[in-house]
């Protein structure tokens, strides 16, 4: 997979993170924890999951969902599933 | 009978193990679901999953067309209890949303599962059967109010074929919300929840699955049905759960209206904060006007066999580790099998 992949995958993470926080994606940064610097509950951090499963049409096991705890990590868990790291 | 199942609820933590409990019959059910709304468990069960959105009829016709039977486990579960009127609309508003698409459907059975918070105390002071149903609203509080409305509306249809299941309070694996399950999560954490105390009613929730599973294929449905595992009275249980993990005992409980009125603050503050309630009233209503339940008509007559309180504890505690409510063993307790959970019933 290209680096171009790579960052559309990105992409449109940012746009559905955005969806659920409301902040615009250029404010979403790699580094921002769901919880604790997007204001994600764990009930809401899990309907993120499942919006990129759908999305992405990729499979994620729950206990895989709340392992990841900020952006890069929901990055680095699509790519790996996609094939495009 | 009924051999269509569309499951309301289906990715909720009694739906997936109704999806379970269905299929241990031999029905694939379909699962409705809204368009936003955790589908991971449905989807690790490769689950037949459509929309059905309690607040657009017109996905219920859709997913209702050539079902006989639906199977509503998605009823109104307010976060807070302060607009009574409000949740009691919009459960209503949404219930009738389902009896009108299953009777346009022509759906033959309709199967709502309620709450043991509908559930009066016995006029002899024994155990309370499927007989025992308050006369009008109890004026507990938000979720007693919404519940017994609801029965009442369930009961009322004559368009098709109803049957209305009271769960006691759901535990074991799969509680993401963390409901019934919160205050021994929090005790088996180390923390010393408030609590008032009262009679509490559980019920392992995979039995709940299995349960409804066997309802939905059953030759005659009672029109009421109660699922418990049993009764206990709270305060003796958490401190037998607090041995059994070898945390701290939990604190004495609350005097019930300071209960109360704690948790009216939290849930006020929650409001403000847009946070989660640090103690719900729902959770407080339901231990201190809580009722012994005999739960022996179900078992005989859908063969259910109760798991024991220890074992649905010791699984629920586990897989909250895997999920990371709970801190990994063994940096937290594990169970004392030689601290039995049964003995605190009432």
């Amino acid at each position: 997979m290209t680096t171009a992949q790579a960052a559309s995958t990105e992409a449109r993470i940012l746009h559905i993170l955005s969806q659920l926080t409301t902040l615009p994606p250029e404010r979403i940064r790699p580094q921002d924890r769901l919880v604790e610097d997007l204001g994600l509950d764990s009930v809401t951090r899990l309907e993120l999951i499942s919006m990129l499963v759908e999305e992405f049409d990729m499979d994620v096991e729950l206990e895989d969902a709340v392992a990841v705890d900020d952006v890069a990590g929901i990055f680095a868990m699509a790519h790996e599933r996609l094939g495009d790291a | 009978m009924g051999r269509d199942v569309l499951v309301l609820g289906s990715n909720g933590f009694i739906g997936l193990h109704a999806v379970d409990g269905l299929r241990a019959v031999g029905i694939e059910p379909r699962c409705g679901r809204r368009a936003r709304s955790n589908i991971l468990g449905l989807r690790s069960r490769k689950a037949q999953m459509v929309r059905a959105d309690l607040d657009a009829p017109d996905t219920l016709r859709t997913a209702m067309a050539g079902c006989g039977t639906v199977l509503h486990i998605a009823g109104h579960y307010p976060r807070t209890s302060h607009d009574p009127e409000g949740s009691v609309a919009l459960g209503l508003r949404q219930l009738d949303a389902a009896l009108d698409a299953a009777a346009a459907a022509g759906v033959r059975r309709f199967i709502y599962v309620s709450s043991t918070a509908t559930v009066a105390p016995a006029p002899g002071g024994g155990p309370a059967d499927e007989s025992c149903v308050f006369a009008e609203c109890p004026d507990f509080g938000t979720y007693h109010r919404l519940k017994w409305a609801m029965e009442q509306r369930v009961a009322a249809e004559t368009r098709m074929e109803t049957a209305t299941v009271c769960p006691a309070g759901c535990l074991g694996p799969g509680d993401l919300r963390v409901g019934t399950s919160a205050l021994v999560l929090a005790l088996v954490a180390g923390g010393d929840p408030p609590h008032p105390d009262g009679v509490v009613s559980l019920v392992d929730v995979r039995d709940v699955g299995v349960a409804l599973g066997r309802l939905c294929v059953a030759e005659t449905l009672p029109p009421r049905l109660l699922l418990s595992g049993g009764s206990h009275r709270l305060q003796p249980l958490l401190e037998r759960i607090a041995d059994r993990y070898g945390v701290a005992p939990p604190s004495s409980p609350l005097p019930a209206a300071e209960a109360v009125a704690r948790a009216d603050a939290a849930e006020r503050k929650a409001l403000a904060t847009g946070r989660r309630p640090t103690m719900s009233r729902e959770i407080v209503d339901l231990i201190i006007h809580g009722v012994p339940i005999d739960a022996s008509r179900a078992a005989r007559l859908l063969d259910l066999r109760w798991t024991p309180l220890d074992r649905t504890i010791d699984d629920l505690v586990a897989w909250a580790r895997r999920m990371r409510l709970l801190p990994p063993a063994p940096s937290s307790p594990t169970a004392s099998p030689s601290v039995p959970l049964q003995e605190s019933r009432p």
